[in-house]
């Protein structure tokens, strides 16, 4: 079995052993290719009552290559006004770019997330939101993002 | 150094060149790293939308500043080449950098006369470190002592990583790669066969085998350095130049694929693998004690080596490492 498939085999029973965290839950994962969580964001937040949908996506490149990681946008959920998220669900996160390292799991992922948004204090989206949708890629990952603390490397 | 530039808000829109760079670049908190709540402050989003899917390890070529050293970002370069000739090095500086070919006939004059060459993706001390490891563990003159010696060091690492916080699920593969390969030096494979010098330099240009071996070392670099307070107390950011937390220096310089490494991660490295390396530093100018012309770094404090080993030797140029050798080519049965 490749190496991505044999990782997600493991992060997917330890799941189902040990659970997810408080506000995380395990939509769906019914195969190697495509999983699904549910996020909230618990406490005092900006987001209260509000449910998102992170969708990964991964390849056989996982986990040496992060997997596509993005707010699932569809008739149900849509994307966090959040001023790293784009309206399209896409994430402006170094740790799923440049540095993402293999001791991530799926779960320390969401956990980022959702930390992420528990630190938000105003519901705004990224400045250059509409050109961005508007150019898009489907898959995040083709979109290289410039993360600024890392000089030098673009 | 200073702040990143945050005027430069640019976009580069490979499907569309005609798009204009935006003009704001208001402050917004900015995602720092795992399991972080706290946000950094820093610019917006900034991106290129990419035809092909790349490399996640853009190379760094302003440190690659010498021309010799830009073949490396060759993309069809193996992760690990073949042995040359180190005269093959010279020709490549013969009509530049003088100090540098003073540098290279000098290793060469001192016997050593052979290069390997190893991509220059960011991974390639870990990658040189690993491949020059199990070859000299394979060419040892007693190699079943040397296989016995690295195989109880490799088993000592989990411990290290788990007391690190590592959960064995995120590293185990890994693991379990590195080891086996060390194991089928000398004990034959499911089809008998032993790891022989040419499966050897196979099993390093095989990006699964090859990135999962660097994934652990960059793991067990980690572990080592924010357990080893000989290290850890000393960390200073390679952007600012100010002293890190091990945590912040590891999540950012040792664990991600592509971040080179620094003396901390070599000592590191040399430490938690019990092997003692050697890397002569070919800058072009400056000259080692005794008026050598090239400075060799040894990193042999480690403990538990075995006894007169020979150590690893690599061969760096400013944002380059390659392995060094005293061959100038593969022995005759090396491919068959």
């Amino acid at each position: 079995m490749a190496v991505s498939s044999r990782r997600l085999q493991k992060e997917l029973a330890e799941i189902q052993k040990q659970g997810t965290p408080v506000g995380i839950t395990l939509l769906s994962a019914d195969d190697f290719q495509t999983w699904l969580f549910s996020v909230e964001v618990l406490g005092e937040t900006v987001y209260a009552g509000e449910v998102f949908a992170l969708m990964f996506r991964f390849d056989g490149q996982y986990p040496i290559q992060p997997p596509a990681v993005q707010f699932l946008v569809d008739e149900k959920y849509t994307s966090p006004v959040h001023p790293h998220v784009y309206s399209n669900g896409h994430i402006c996160a170094s740790i799923l770019g440049n540095e993402w390292s293999p001791v991530l799991s799926v779960v320390a992922v969401c956990v980022t997330i959702q930390s992420m948004l528990a630190s938000c204090k105003k519901k705004e989206r990224p400045p250059d939101n509409d050109r961005y949708v508007r150019h898009a890629p489907d898959n995040p990952k083709k979109t290289q993002f410039v993360y600024h603390d890392d000089t030098g490397i673009s | 150094m200073t702040e990143p530039s945050s005027s430069s808000h640019q976009e580069i829109f490979q499907e569309s060149p005609s798009a204009s760079p935006s003009e704001d670049a208001t402050i917004a908190p900015r995602m720092k790293s795992k399991d972080l709540p706290e946000l950094d402050e820093a610019q917006p989003p900034e991106y290129t939308i990419m035809d092909e899917f790349q490399s996640l390890t853009p190379l760094r070529e302003y440190q690659m500043d010498e021309q010799a050293l830009l073949a490396e970002s060759i993309p069809d370069r193996p992760l690990i080449g073949p042995l040359v000739p180190l005269a093959m090095l010279r020709e490549e500086y013969e009509r530049g950098s003088q100090g540098f070919v003073r540098q290279i006939d000098w290793l060469m004059s001192h016997g050593h006369i052979g290069i390997r060459r190893t991509k220059g993706d960011g991974d390639c001390f870990y990658r040189s470190l690993a491949f020059a490891y199990c070859e000299r563990i394979m060419h040892a003159p007693d190699a079943e002592l040397a296989v016995m010696s690295a195989i109880s060091s490799i088993e000592a690492t989990p411990a290290l990583l788990e007391a690190a916080g590592f959960q064995p699920l995120v590293f185990e593969d890994f693991y379990e790669m590195f080891l086996s390969l060390v194991r089928k030096i000398l004990a034959p494979d499911e089809n008998g066969k032993v790891l022989t010098p040419a499966a050897l330099l196979g099993a390093f240009n095989d990006p699964e085998t090859s990135n999962s071996i660097v994934v652990y070392l960059r793991m067990l670099t980690s572990a080592q350095i924010r357990s080893d307070p000989d290290i850890s107390n000393f960390l200073l950011s390679p952007e600012t130049a100010e002293f890190v937390e091990p945590r912040v220096f590891c999540e950012h310089f040792v664990e991600a694929m592509g971040k080179e490494a620094d003396h901390p991660q070599m000592q590191a490295l040399a430490q938690a693998l019990r092997v003692h390396v050697s890397v002569a530093y070919l800058d072009g100018h400056s000259s080692g004690q005794n008026g050598d012309e090239v400075t060799f770094v040894h990193l042999d404090k480690a403990v538990g080596t075995v006894p007169g080993a020979e150590p690893v030797m690599l061969l760096y140029r400013p944002g380059h490492y390659d392995i060094l050798d005293t061959r100038s080519e593969d022995p005759m049965d090396y491919y068959t």
